[in-house]
């Protein structure tokens, strides 16, 4: 065995890597000090108030009487079983792309959503944003009313006033939209620009793709969207791009799924690429790299440069670099990175952040050109929506306009620049300028208290439209239910301003696409609908060449790094810009790599926080998180410390969509509001100076909870390892001896350790499911906990809950380091239920409330269930969770609607009261649907492999989690048991888990030691 | 002086409490028998908006259970059917029937009925109607005698260890599929074609929590 296989120097906190007396005290309580009372009035109040929107997904306990009603339908409708779920296509739109989707309808009511197998954006995959816009249409805080003043106001009323007030055409008018591919926006936009000829359009997004834009217009001379393709490439270097994350990059989904197909390794044979990462926060992407470079992000443009110049020695067309001379000139990075892509030309690939400058993005625009990468492993497009500015300058523009008393009426669709407009443009203070301004918006947000008329905006659920994908798949966005609220959606509300007449969105995309398809409309319009998309759309690639003043807009750019401390401000992975702030399975998501919830924090390298003062082995822990005061541009803000291993020295992360003040009950005042320190000439990066203010706060962190004490849980190799002893992920190879009492099994004729307790017979007829994840696939994203979420009814259970170590998710991402402190290696695991043959926690159940099915599944009945928590404290995975609280009940008798909760539930799932232990069924109720059906057409109860998926399974991007049928020896998940890299955590236990892991490997450079 | 109190007071207390005993037992034995779903719940007859009388339509009509119940077999509910079915006939039948306003009503204006839901299971447990249709459980051996039924009542207990007398011993109970929707099905040789049908349709009901608690 080698010696870089031993397992043993993993670890999850950095507490936990000093190990310090507290520590251990924390750890062996398995619930902290007073976690079983709730006694204080003003939390209990404070958890009611969390409770708000989405604690409270309910129904009701049984009873026999009052009697239950029965409504069936007037006129059943055709094609409808009641009691199976229905599927019908739509999509999400997200800021400019539009992505497929499949919603899962039961009795009328969208309660999940899938992704759509057909559509280039999903590929039936998606991410925590698609997965979380259920419980977005089911809140409870969204807004109910057209008000006009604040007060509650009628429709007739708002459309006697647009009929009147734009009836005249010389109206000074200005339209603030978010980035948005409508095909319908944009034509209704052309009508508009021409009905009121004052009238302007602007496009706001706090995070949008405009840099990227710009390099391409730097490098390429023409605006354009690259899209990468990570499958084809062999090489990859990421400068600070978290591509596989949602908050990062629009395509994520995509991203996530092809860089795993082009690092999947079955057998020695396979090859996998390699990727680099340089970037100044630790970010899911960074942890999937083979090599990764801490770097601050204003220093990763000089880094990029000074690999251009290295470049440039070698091939033409980066000439405008062969003078640079800077300090990473020398870097061994920038040798052997350099010396990789060159030895892979047009198959390697390059990509920038969408949250660094333009400069960047273009030097990265021409890296990729050089090295014939173009066409190959990236494409380029002209997007037809581009509004040729950035949103900066437009929403400046608008300002200073609205300064000038230009404008009398704004009109803004769907967007919130009151909260998250650069602070030194005063946009709220202008707004109150305008006459008249008119917002439609999902809640009653900052934006519309300011607002003459607040109009509540539909969701994607709720009302037609359309889009472009991220690679321009031209796609119906279908309703699924009418508005619950009365919303119109943005293309209805354009419409009535510029034709005064209302007009369903229906007829709105309809009359649009009728133009793409003149000869047959009906019967494309109906296969556009059942498939979501048109496949034969699609932006087309357009070629590209340097551009003739490349040099010197490249040298005449550029921005030195900041001296001193750097802010980096990026949207947050949950809430984005804050739009999701009222989502509750969003903010109760562990961020992927702090496993923090309900907060923001200020990021920092633990060398960092040495200097400001910050004590990183102790006083870390999360109920004395010290307080941080940033100042920058004048402005200050004061937030919790985090200490961030693998973080860039003296470059501090922050996130923003936090600290809302009208985001209705679960997001407001959650966090800190960064949106302050942000100005115009420094969107995402910027010094700043920093101080301890001596206070302390109180994160909810997940990342202490359920460890396991450094047990080899993890197991990883390099490929070239792998190669040599493709073994290395077996008991025996990590621990350097024999499973425990597997001589004894063998001796008695069995293939498995010997056992007291006699094994359960697993009767023949009945599939047995078991599940595979790929610790080489997972990067952590923790779409499986939402989509487990979803489709399981689990409560949220607010932040107080959470720091008592109640979080209720079936399936967490378990965060591992390894190694140094400073600069360690990171490595994500899902831990969901075992489903052990030879349980742990079946043998204490007094009463026989978890019990073995014949399906192999570790059953929890509930109602059997008494509630001792015997289970938990005797499951070695630490995966059974308990409700301590009716925490779905309480909101149903103090709750202003719970009727609305109640549709998001799943109705296959029964909702856990208080006293009851829960845990992952794997998801039993899917496999029963597929066993009846099954059974049903063949007879047999054991569904053909592939066609009964896990939820986690089903949203998973990177196609992580296996499932499948254990009985069938040419199932997937059963091929990937018989890989060499599968492993069962805490085997020696010889507790038999259904649930395995495929060990984790790397492809590093030999020639980089980093 | 004499006694106060006669010699058979001494065997007060042991009685006493010997009655206890048989009493406490009593209200033990009564209250784990009585309240037993046999008993609450049997026999619920609740008042339905329109008297709609099974009697009539299955025995005097021959209509099937199916004209109305049209899923039972793909579906987990024996759904009940849209206003538009008792149309099919009440559209030219009795249209002026005063107990029929109800559907007339929901007709013209889409409203749905409000029927009262006379068999309800716990929502913590999951029944399916279209598994047991399918292998031979007919429709009278949980629902009894519908075509005798001019209001219909909850003619089984419904309880756990009712459904389990079936799970354990299908074959006492179980009917050729075509037959499901037979009322007063017979045959004399149950448990020997009982064997056939389970052996003939591969019938292992499951008699594990998950396989209706989830």
């Amino acid at each position: 065995m080698s010696e870089e296989v031993k397992q043993n120097s993993y670890w999850k906190s950095l507490k936990e890597l000093s190990r310090n007396e507290e520590y251990e005290k924390f750890l062996h309580r398995e619930f902290p000090e007073n976690a079983s009372e709730m006694t204080d009035q003003v939390s209990r109040r404070s958890f009611l108030r969390v409770m708000g929107a989405s604690i409270a997904l309910a129904g009701f306990a049984a009873c026999r009487r009052p009697a239950q009603k029965i409504l069936p339908y007037s006129a059943m409708p055709e094609n409808m079983v009641l009691g199976e779920p229905q599927f019908y296509a739509t999509g999400m739109p997200f800021q400019d792309t539009v992505t497929g989707l499949l919603a899962e309808n039961n009795e009328g009511r969208p309660t999940k959503i899938e992704g759509n197998e057909l559509h280039p954006s999903s590929s039936g995959r998606t991410n925590i944003y698609h997965q979380a816009a259920i419980l977005g249409l089911y809140d409870p805080d969204r807004s109910r009313a057209i008000h006009h003043n604040g007060e509650r106001a009628s429709r007739e009323e708002f459309i006697d006033f647009v009929r009147e007030h734009f009836s005249d055409g010389n109206r000074r008018i200005a339209f603030v939209s978010g980035e948005n591919s409508s095909p319908t926006l944009s034509r209704l936009r052309n009508q508009a620009e021409s009905a009121y000829p004052n009238a302007q359009w602007v496009n706001w997004e706090a995070f949008g793709e405009e840099n990227s834009l710009e390099g391409a217009r730097m490098a390429y001379g023409q605006r354009l969207r690259t899209v990468p393709h990570f499958d084809r490439a062999s090489v990859i270097l990421s400068l600070d791009d978290d591509f596989m994350n949602p908050w990062a990059h629009k395509n994520s989904v995509i991203n996530a799924k092809e860089l795993n197909e082009g690092r999947q390794v079955r057998s020695v044979e396979d090859r996998m690429s390699r990727l680099y990462m340089v970037e100044s926060n630790f970010s899911n992407t960074g942890s999937m790299a083979d090599h990764r470079l801490r770097l601050k992000a204003s220093e990763i443009e000089t880094f990029a440069r000074a690999l251009a110049e290295r470049l440039s020695r070698s091939i033409s067309g980066l000439n405008a670099f062969s003078s640079v001379n800077n300090r990473f000139t020398d870097h061994d990075w920038v040798e052997t990175v350099a010396a990789d892509l060159l030895s892979h030309r047009s198959e390697s690939l390059v990509t920038a952040g969408t949250f660094q400058g333009a400069e960047l993005h273009a030097i990265v625009a021409a890296i990729n050109l050089a090295l014939g990468n173009i066409g190959q492993t990236l494409t380029l497009h002209e997007l037809p929506h581009d509004s040729g500015r950035t949103s900066v300058e437009g929403l400046r523009f608008l300002t200073e306009s609205l300064q000038a008393g230009e404008i009398d009426t704004v009109i803004l669709l769907g967007t919130n620049p009151v909260f998250n407009a650069p602070s030194d443009l005063g946009f709220p203070s202008a707004l109150e300028q305008a006459g008249t301004v008119i917002h439609l918006s999902d809640y009653i947000d900052e934006t519309s208290r300011l607002a003459t008329w607040h109009i509540p905006h539909a969701h994607f659920l709720e009302a037609w439209g359309d889009g472009l994908g991220f690679g321009g798949h031209r796609s119906v966005i279908q309703p699924q239910i009418a508005p619950l609220h009365d919303g119109w959606s943005d293309i209805e509300l354009l419409h009535l301003i510029v034709d005064r007449e209302w007009s369903d969105g229906y007829d709105l995309v309809r009359e649009t696409w009728q133009s793409f398809y003149p000869g047959n409309f009906e019967q494309q319009w109906r296969r556009i609908l059942h498939d979501g998309i048109d496949p034969e759309s699609g932006f087309e690639p357009v070629s590209v060449s340097l551009n003739g003043n490349f040099s010197s807009e490249i040298q005449s750019g550029g921005t030195d790094p900041v001296q001193g401390i750097e802010i980096t401000i990026r949207p947050h992975s949950t809430i984005f810009d804050g739009r999701f702030a009222n989502n509750g399975w969003l903010m109760e998501l562990p961020d992927p790599m702090t496993k923090i919830t309900w907060d923001n924090v200020a990021l920092m390298s633990p060398a960092t926080a040495r200097d400001l003062g910050i004590s990183v082995e102790r006083g870390l822990s999360e109920r004395d998180t010290p307080v941080i005061r940033i100042e920058a541009d004048g402005e200050t803000i004061e937030i919790a410390a985090w200490v961030q291993p693998g973080h860039a020295d003296n470059s501090i992360s922050l996130t923003a969509g936090f600290g809302r003040r009208n985001a209705g009950r679960v997001g407001n005042g959650v966090g800190v509001d960064v949106y302050p320190l942000r100005t115009t000439d420094s969107m995402y990066i910027q010094s700043a100076s920093v101080t301890v203010t001596g206070q302390s706060y109180e994160i909810a962190c997940v990342q202490d909870h359920h460890s396991l004490e450094g047990r080899a849980l993890i197991r990883k190799a390099t490929l070239e390892e792998y190669r040599e002893n493709p073994d290395f992920a077996s008991f025996e190879n990590v621990h350097g001896y024999p499973i425990p009492g597997l001589k004894e099994g063998i001796a008695e004729g069995g293939d498995r350790p010997i056992s007291l307790f006699s094994p359960q017979q697993f009767p023949e007829h009945e599939p047995q499911w078991g599940m595979a994840i790929d610790l080489n696939s997972c990067f952590g994203c923790g779409v499986c906990t939402i989509a487990c979420q979803a489709e399981n009814n689990i409560p949220v259970i607010g932040k107080r809950e959470v720091t008592r170590r109640r979080i209720m998710h079936w399936i967490r991402t378990d965060r591992y380091y390894e190694g140094d402190a400073d600069n360690p290696k990171a490595l994500h695991q899902p831990v969901p239920c075992m489903h052990c043959d030879m349980a742990p926690c079946e043998q204490v159940c007094p009463v026989a409330a978890t019990t073995q099915s014949e399906d192999g599944i570790n059953q929890m009945t509930y109602n059997r269930c008494i509630g001792t928590r015997y289970c938990s404290n005797n499951c070695p995975f630490k995966v059974r969770r308990f409700n301590f609280f009716n925490y779905t009940k309480e909101y149903l008798t103090t709750g202003d609607d719970p009727e609305i909760i109640q549709m998001a539930m799943n109705p296959d799932v029964t909702i856990r009261f208080r006293g009851v232990m829960e845990k992952c069924t794997y998801c039993v109720q899917r496999l029963h649907r597929a066993k009846l059906a099954t059974r049903r057409e063949t007879g047999s109860k054991k569904p053909a492999d592939g066609t009964v998926e896990t939820a986690c399974q089903q949203a998973c991007p990177a196609n992580a989690i296996s499932f499948g049928d254990l009985t069938d020896p040419e199932s997937h998940v059963t091929r990937l048991k018989r890989n060499e890299r599968n492993y069962v955590m805490l085997e020696e236990l010889n507790v038999r888990p259904r649930t395995s892991y495929l060990a984790r490997l790397n492809n590093p450079n030999p020639e980089l030691t980093q | 002086m004499a006694q106060v109190f006669p010699k058979w007071v001494d065997s007060i207390p042991k009685r006493l409490l010997i009655g206890i005993i048989i009493v406490l037992n009593g209200v033990v034995f009564g209250i784990w028998y009585f309240f037993s779903p046999e008993f609450t719940h049997m026999g619920y007859a609740p008042e339905q908006p329109v008297p709609f009388s099974h009697k009539q339509h299955v025995s005097v009509l021959g209509l099937d259970c199916q004209y109305c119940h049209t899923q039972v077999f793909e579906s987990r509910h024996a759904n009940i059917p849209g206003t538009q079915t008792c149309m099919n006939c009440h559209g030219q039948l009795a249209t002026e029937s005063e107990a029929l306003a109800p559907v007339r009503e929901s007709s013209d204006t889409g409203s749905a009925i409000e029927w009262i839901r006379v068999y309800d299971l716990p929502d913590y447990a999951y029944f399916n109607h279209s598994a047991h249709v399918n292998v031979g459980v007919g429709c009278e051996s949980c629902h009894g005698r519908v075509d005798r039924m001019d209001v219909v009542f909850q003619a089984t207990p419904m309880s756990m260890s009712w459904c389990l007398d079936c799970h354990r011993e299908p074959e006492k109970h179980v009917r050729p599929v075509d037959q499901v929707t037979e009322m007063g099905y017979n045959v004399a040789n149950q448990l020997e074609t009982g064997r056939d049908l389970v052996a003939k349709h591969n019938i292992n009901a499951p008699l594990y929590c998950q396989s209706c608690h989830y």
